[in-house]
């Protein structure tokens, strides 16, 4: 009983600002003392449908930045930690995946942004992805380093042994075993570039404008309506992700502990 | 093993070489080990035997020599290309797959078609005794059933060469017992070529019918079990030595009308 409790005041905070959020995205002349809008209007969510919508643009770019992000570091750092796994220098070389984080992100956007702009990379989404990409896919190497343990390695000999090609060796091995790692390497890399601001703001050079850097800007100028809708906005995903995710891992999860 | 006549089916493996750094793990080794013979690799711990294996099967590079299997040079192939099989001292089956899917593994990794796959695993099963746990987990089985599936595995793809690396080290005496003979049966049967590497000279003289000792580096060969049996390295006659000690030990304090009996007269009749 316990439990079921403070599993329902887990979901009670994680729900909570969510609804104030949708509330005050919706809450016309919403004054102080009263305790609940005098009126509603849900205007503002019909215009994020219309083409053309900021907020709706905007959060279509960080959707499909945050996508490629998530694919290209996760896939980059599944490839590049088993090299450094089979590396026998794989300690000093897992040691240069902490590199990015060893300085602030703002000095690392400002360092690269140079190189960007030089490029013609800066303000365009590629370079923003492939900035992006630069901290999550160290990050994705450090995480799924944990994948080559010497139980995976003796399993790929032994699929290899068995006849299986590289291909097969991940399809039908590494990818099923390691699928609670990678889905949280996915997971969290999504996360990592949907709710960066420093990288969007430098990188992106006002031209890409990313769900953050709505929210800033909405919340800056003052308007209630379009700072909840927007943050509500960059809350929502990566809630559904968490449910979807939970759910996915559960089995993996289950069977690693049963194991 | 030179007496005997070699096929040219067998494995070949002359001038074999690996080393660490500067340490040498075994060098010049020759072994020709003719179809369906079991070779009983006898060593100490760390001796190179693992080793040996996994040189022989393709996962480390030899640092000098020739390995030939079925009349073709597979030292330059990958693992999946030599149809030499290494078998873990684990078990180790997939453990997102269960019992049937584990046999099935590199059968559907050839693209077998799905009735012949079926009947081979049925036979399989039938023949380790698994019948009723094809859908058991890995973690739902005892040691001695999730060798019998590892077995299972390896003979579905029916490999020109079975490499067993201490494959019954981690299991308790009576099951390792069973597996010996079921290891016996099932290699005699499907004429398996196999290298098993051991410690236990009581595991080698039973699953082998070929003999070498790997120490120091070297591995010495023998012509016949009576040869391995003779040669001190093999450690044959220590433990000779040890169980009569232990029987004439026993009479003697009980006596020989105590009904006390020889393991090395009832138990250990291993033909040497």
């Amino acid at each position: 009983m316990t439990r079921r409790a403070a599993a329902w005041l887990l979901s009670l905070i994680m729900i909570a600002p969510l609804l104030v959020l949708g509330l005050l995205s919706v809450a016309v002349q919403w004054r102080y003392p009263s305790l609940w809008p005098s009126a509603f209007h849900h205007r503002l969510w019909l215009d994020l449908l219309h083409d053309g919508s900021a907020l709706g643009l905007a959060f279509l770019a960080s959707g499909l930045i945050a996508a490629a992000v998530s694919v290209l570091a996760t896939v980059g750092g599944l490839c590049t930690s088993e090299r450094i796994a089979r590396h026998q220098h794989h300690s000093a070389l897992l040691r240069l995946a902490v590199l990015p984080f060893a300085v602030s992100p703002v000095v690392m956007a400002l360092s690269l942004d140079y190189g960007f702009i030089r490029l013609h990379w800066a303000g365009t989404v590629p370079g923003l992805i492939l900035a992006q990409t630069l901290f999550a896919y160290a990050y994705a190497t450090l995480l799924l380093n944990s994948l080559w343990s010497p139980r995976m390695v003796a399993l790929s000999n032994l699929a290899a042994s068995l006849g299986a090609s590289r291909r097969q060796l991940w399809t039908r091995v590494r990818l099923p075993l390691g699928s609670a790692v990678i889905g949280v390497c996915l997971f969290q890399t999504f996360l990592m570039s949907w709710f960066d601001f420093a990288l969007a703001r430098i990188i992106g050079a006002g031209r890409v404008v990313t769900l953050p850097i709505k929210v800033f800007e909405y919340f800056g100028s003052g308007d209630l309506r379009l700072a909840a809708a927007s943050g509500l906005l960059l809350m929502l995903p990566p809630m559904l992700m968490l449910v979807l995710n939970r759910k996915g891992l559960a089995w993996p999860l289950a069977h690693e502990a049963s194991a | 093993m030179s007496g005997l006549p070699v096929r040219r089916e067998g494995l070949q493996v002359t001038g074999l070489a690996k080393c660490y750094a500067t340490t040498p793990v075994f060098e010049n080794v020759q072994i020709e080990l003719p179809r369906g013979r079991t070779l009983a690799v006898l060593g100490a711990s760390g001796c190179g035997k693992t080793t040996l294996l996994r040189v022989i099967a393709g996962l480390e590079a030899a640092d000098a020599g020739r390995v030939r299997l079925g009349g073709r040079d597979i030292g330059q192939l990958l693992p999946q290309q030599r149809q030499a099989l290494y078998l873990y001292q684990e078990a180790l089956l997939f453990p997102h797959l269960d019992v049937l899917e584990n046999i099935a593994f590199g059968l559907r990794l050839r693209r077998c078609p799905e009735r012949e796959l079926r009947v081979i695993c049925s036979e399989l099963l039938a023949e380790l005794e698994l019948e009723g746990l094809e859908h058991r987990m890995p973690e739902q089985l005892s040691g001695g059933q999730r060798q019998r599936v590892a077995f299972g595995r390896a003979l579905a793809v029916r490999p020109q060469l079975l490499l067993l690396d201490e494959p019954f080290g981690s299991l308790d005496a009576q099951t390792r017992s069973s597996m010996q003979m079921l290891f016996q049966r099932v290699a005699a049967q499907h004429g398996m070529t196999t290298v098993f590497v051991t410690h236990d000279v009581q595991e080698a003289l039973r699953v082998g019918n070929c003999f070498a000792v790997l120490a120091e580096g070297r591995l010495n060969s023998f012509a016949s079990r009576a040869d391995f049996c003779a040669d001190p390295a093999s450690g044959v006659a220590q433990e000779l030595a040890f169980w009569s000690q232990i029987a004439s030990s026993a009479q003697v304090q009980q006596g020989p009308a105590s009904g006390w009996k020889s393991p090395i007269d009832e138990k250990k009749r291993i033909p040497c």
